[in-house]
């Protein structure tokens, strides 16, 4: 899976599972002050993830340090790789 | 000038609150202990909840007056009746006094600072204030829905903290998840003008006029197809629209 792929399919989450426009959805973008999440909605964000992904990260104590977008698509990408290896 | 009008408001407003609340507290108290002793239990608290209200309603509307005045409208298509949830913004620690102009018996959603409050804590925490920074999310859902069960209405500031340039913050979600699954109507509240009574990080107050607007209820009819997410930022985008007018002045 490429980089571009992640990013692709970490957006269509965001945009299925929280009808977030696509013009929003940029690197830099806090998913708390900018994107609006909340605690439980990174509980939600966390499902779509797995689903989407077919990955486990529920668990994961690396996703208490995410902020941005950017930090998903770079989660997503490691975790993938870690699979892969 | 205005300096003086500052004063003056504060030392009447404050010289009127104590004595105001040295009488008033210990005689609701004694009215609450009878009703604990004759009614049952569900009766008296929809009495401290009252009690509550009226207290506020003599804070904000009479001890203040003229120099803080309240001007509340009222957009309902129709008379919204109990339970219901109040879903207002949030710019000022006088707020949770301004919904004493609501006719119902209402719960609060408050942050951990009111619990801490001397006395008036302490009557939030008996009337069943509910502090949702200090519950985890299942407990704090079973408490809100047993509330509505018994028709109490709930009030809450989503943004969780005072705004301290007038913009709005972000909402959090778990109360909308609440009405989302008890069906009850959302009214949007949008409260303006109280920045500076008090302003943040300042117990004296200013004069002014403070707006309240009662904006249509969303049915469950309206809002039940939506995500969480989607229905707590649709209520925000409405109370973000109305308080830029409100700002305005239109």
């Amino acid at each position: 899976m490429t980089q571009e792929d992640v990013i692709r399919m970490t957006n269509e989450v965001f945009a299925d599972s929280f009808e977030i426009p696509k013009e929003k959805l940029v690197p830099e973008a806090n998913i708390f002050n900018d994107l609006g999440l909340d605690s439980l909605d990174i509980v939600d964000l966390v499902v779509a993830l797995q689903k989407k992904f077919g990955v486990v990260i529920r668990s994961d104590e690396r996703v208490r340090t995410i902020r941005s977008l950017g930090d998903i698509y770079q989660f997503i990408a490691t975790i993938n790789k870690e699979m892969n290896k | 000038m205005q300096i003086v009008k500052i004063a003056f408001l504060n030392i009447v407003f404050y010289s009127l609150f104590i004595s105001f609340s040295s009488f008033a507290i210990p005689a609701l108290g004694v009215l609450l202990i009878i009703f604990f002793i004759i009614f049952p239990r569900r009766q008296t608290m929809k009495r401290l909840r009252r009690e509550i209200s009226w207290y506020g309603a003599v804070i904000i509307r009479i001890l203040p007056f003229p120099l803080v005045r309240l001007e509340v409208k009222d957009y309902s298509k129709e008379p919204v009746s109990a339970p219901c949830l109040f879903i207002c913004n949030h710019r000022s620690a006088s707020d949770p006094f301004l919904l004493a102009v609501f006719p119902y018996e209402i719960v609060q959603i408050v942050n951990i600072w009111p619990f801490r409050l001397p006395v008036l804590g302490f009557a939030a925490k008996l009337a069943g204030y509910l502090s949702v920074r200090e519950l985890p999310f299942e407990e704090f859902f079973k408490r809100t829905s047993r509330l509505i069960n018994d028709g109490v209405c709930i009030a809450s500031f989503p943004e969780g903290t005072r705004s301290r340039d007038n913009s709005m913050g972000q909402f959090h979600g778990a109360i909308f998840r609440v009405a989302l699954a008890t069906k009850i109507p959302i009214v949007p509240v949008c409260i303006t003008g109280n920045e500076k009574i008090p302003p943040v990080g300042s117990p004296f107050l200013r004069p002014g006029l403070i707006k309240i607007r009662i904006l249509p209820a969303l049915t469950y009819q309206e809002y039940g197809s939506f995500s969480p997410y989607k229905l707590k930022n649709y209520v925000r985008d409405i109370l973000i629209k109305e308080s830029a007018l409100m700002d305005q002045n239109k």
